[in-house]
């Protein structure tokens, strides 16, 4: 598979809001991330809020150019925001969002936002235009009688079809989902993640797909990175992650996952908090809440190592079976 | 008797009924799952028990708590009863606790109102409910203000608020929804653990099948305003009767397995104003027949142990339910 997007060592650093005493101070939302994204595949980005993981779906996607490192797209670096090539790449990503009333607009029709990007982009007018509404609709399965319709008229199943059918529009060939389905319900939640997966196959789409769900991750994705604090913890295909995770962050969170029918135990519940990223802790930022830390991991910062097709950035590489045991 | 027991809650907003004539009773000690979609009534259940809904919904029915009535009891009894007897805590904690006053006097605040206690009695109080639902260093953060806290641990203090009045039953209402899968597995173990020290009751409403499974004895599946199956969680998770029950259950992702297609619900749930004549479910349920249309079946206790409202319900698969048993013992 080729690749679609390279990220190499980026940064993204936000400076607060200066304080009563005016200073201010600097976040480090994504601490240097290598990661790349091959055609055709589902990658999927999970962690807990504050690790960085919308910051790095933005920065894939070009809205956010990072501070330092760089995103190559098809070979090319990422054209700076607003500038015409920035603008013309716009039909070929696009972006998914968590709550879609938020990101719909309450007094256009659905057949009016389906139809914008269209018209925005110069892809369709007239008969050809409303053919092709017509046809996104279907697609993510919209009844043609709800053309007309307004956001509030709709449940949130289906107005997350609109803003996938919307999205779509321009064919983009790479998707970035921010949290797709969190808003949903279980029923409607599996009829979204369905359509998803139908779309990426028959459109050979690129997704990345971000997610605090582990469950929906390990059903969609190809391949999954977990990251921690703004730094990617660990990688591999999503077979492997979820049955055998090697960092114990990972490990943790695979273990936290509550199972239909299975009570509390064997899990691996982690005491303290995800740490703020305003405050970063000194050598492997996830050390003050693992099991497996000692002095090492406090004063220095792993790097992802490959390991049996997992790349995991920890000292003290857990093997699988101490977590079974 | 049961300590709280709930006969024909019936709910309406503005004329539209949401509530159908719930049943349900509460043991002593007990912990209850309360499952289903947004929009089935789990929550206003809850609610219209404590008095708690708008002027303009009608409720009728009874909940009797140790045989005490609680519909259309007046408000100074009620009061008795909220926060001392019954306590409830929410999903989003954050929008719960008072950003302008700090925690201490917060969880002080119930304390006065429930036990009496005020002044250093009070204080030493706060401290060791700050302590029991694991709040580090609870000395030193008893002044600050909860934006000072994180999602988590603002979930603790509202625990701590709820466990001030020391009541008998606590009921929480997707606690731990907006949480991070690692703290949503601390604050379960938290409850878990409340329970089994205090012996308090525990109604748990969450739209999270593994968080309910993981914390509670029993659960009710609830869809469109009625309770449609009860059973002990073991049993449920193993065979479920009702055909929403097996279809929630089917469309959860599992973790084990490889990528398989999801099996959703069709459909969507139904408005409450235009609420199908038959069974609310007919419309979405493969195994629907005309009966299912025209009539709503009633709860009936199964052979099988636990009541189903359903004309058709699956029958337990044999060795899936040898198969479920193993993964339990």
């Amino acid at each position: 598979m080729s690749i679609l997007l390279d990220v190499r060592n980026v940064v993204q650093t936000y400076t607060t809001a200066r304080t009563m005493f005016g200073r201010t101070s600097e976040i480090r939302a994504v601490d240097g991330i290598d990661l790349t994204v091959r055609e055709g595949e589902i990658l999927g980005i999970v962690g807990e809020s504050g690790s960085g993981k919308s910051t790095l779906g933005r920065m894939l996607l070009g809205l956010e150019t990072p501070s330092r490192g760089e995103v190559i797209y098809r070979g090319n670096p990422m054209p700076p925001p607003h500038s015409v090539e920035w603008r013309a790449l716009r039909a070929h990503m696009q972006l998914i969002f968590q709550d879609p009333l938020a990101a719909l607009d309450r007094r256009m029709t659905i057949a009016r936002q389906i139809a914008e990007p269209l018209e925005i982009h110069g892809l369709a007018k007239g008969d050809a235009l409303r053919n092709r509404v017509a046809e996104l609709m279907a697609k993510v399965g919209l009844r043609k009688d709800q053309a007309n319709r307004y956001p509030h008229e709709l449940s949130g199943g289906q107005r997350q079809r609109v803003v996938i059918a919307r999205a779509l529009a321009s064919a983009p060939r790479f998707l970035v989902c921010d949290e797709p389905v969190s808003a949903l319900d279980v029923s409607i939640q599996a009829q979204v993640v369905n359509l998803l997966r139908d779309l990426q196959e028959r459109e050979r789409l690129t997704m990345v797909f971000i997610s605090h769900d582990l469950k929906v991750v390990r059903n969609i994705c190809d391949r999954v990175a977990v990251m921690y604090l703004g730094r990617v913890v660990e990688e591999a295909p999503s077979d492997q992650i979820f049955s055998d995770p090697r960092h114990p962050y990972t490990q943790a969170l695979v273990s936290s996952i509550p199972r239909p029918g299975q009570g509390l135990s064997g899990r691996i519940v982690l005491s303290g908090e995800p740490p703020n990223p305003a405050n970063r802790p000194t050598g492997c930022a996830f050390h003050p809440r693992c099991r497996f830390a000692d002095a090492q991991c406090a004063a220095t910062q792993p790097e992802l190592q490959r390991h049996d097709g997992h790349l995991a950035a920890c000292l003290k590489f857990v093997r699988a079976r101490q977590f079974a045991a | 008797m049961a300590f709280v027991s709930i006969r024909d809650l019936r709910v309406a907003f503005d004329g539209v009924r949401v509530l159908h004539g719930i049943d349900l009773d509460i043991g002593k000690g007990e912990a209850i799952g309360l499952v289903g979609e947004s929009g089935c009534g789990k929550s206003v259940t809850w609610l219209a028990a404590l008095g708690l809904l708008p002027g303009k919904a009608r409720v009728e029915g009874s909940v009797t708590l140790d045989g005490q009535q609680l519909i259309g009891a007046p408000r100074s009894q009620l009061e008795q009863i909220r926060g001392a007897r019954i306590a409830m805590i929410f999903q989003d904690p954050s929008s719960s606790l008072n950003p302008v006053q700090r925690v201490g006097r917060q969880i002080g605040e119930s304390l006065r109102l429930h036990r009496g206690l005020r002044g250093a009695q009070a204080r030493t109080e706060v401290l060791r409910l700050m302590d029991m639902v694991g709040i580090p260093d609870a000395k030193r953060r008893i002044d600050l203000y909860p934006h000072e806290f994180s999602g988590g641990q603002c979930q603790r203090i509202m625990i701590a608020m709820a466990l001030a009045g020391q009541p008998d039953l606590l009921i929480a209402d997707e606690p731990t929804t907006a949480l991070d899968a690692t703290i949503q597995a601390q604050i379960l173990e938290l409850l878990s653990g409340i329970r089994r020290e205090t012996g308090m009751a525990l109604v748990f409403i969450s739209h999270d099948l593994g968080a309910v499974s993981a914390v509670c004895d029993r659960a009710a599946v609830m869809y469109a305003g009625r309770i449609v199956e009860t059973n002990d969680i073991r049993s449920l998770f193993a065979a479920p009767a009702h055909p929403y029950t097996q279809g929630l259950l089917r469309a959860i992702p599992d973790i084990d397995a490889s990528r398989a297609r999801l099996v959703p619900i069709e459909g969507t749930v139904p408005d409450p104003a235009a609420l199908p004549t038959g069974c609310a479910f007919a419309p979405r349920c493969p195994r629907n027949s005309q009966l299912c249309q025209n009539y709503a079946p009633d709860l009936k206790p199964q052979s099988a142990g636990g009541v189903v409202s359903c004309f058709y319900p699956v029958e337990a698969d044999q060795t899936a339910m040898s198969q479920r048993q193993e993964v339990w013992a």
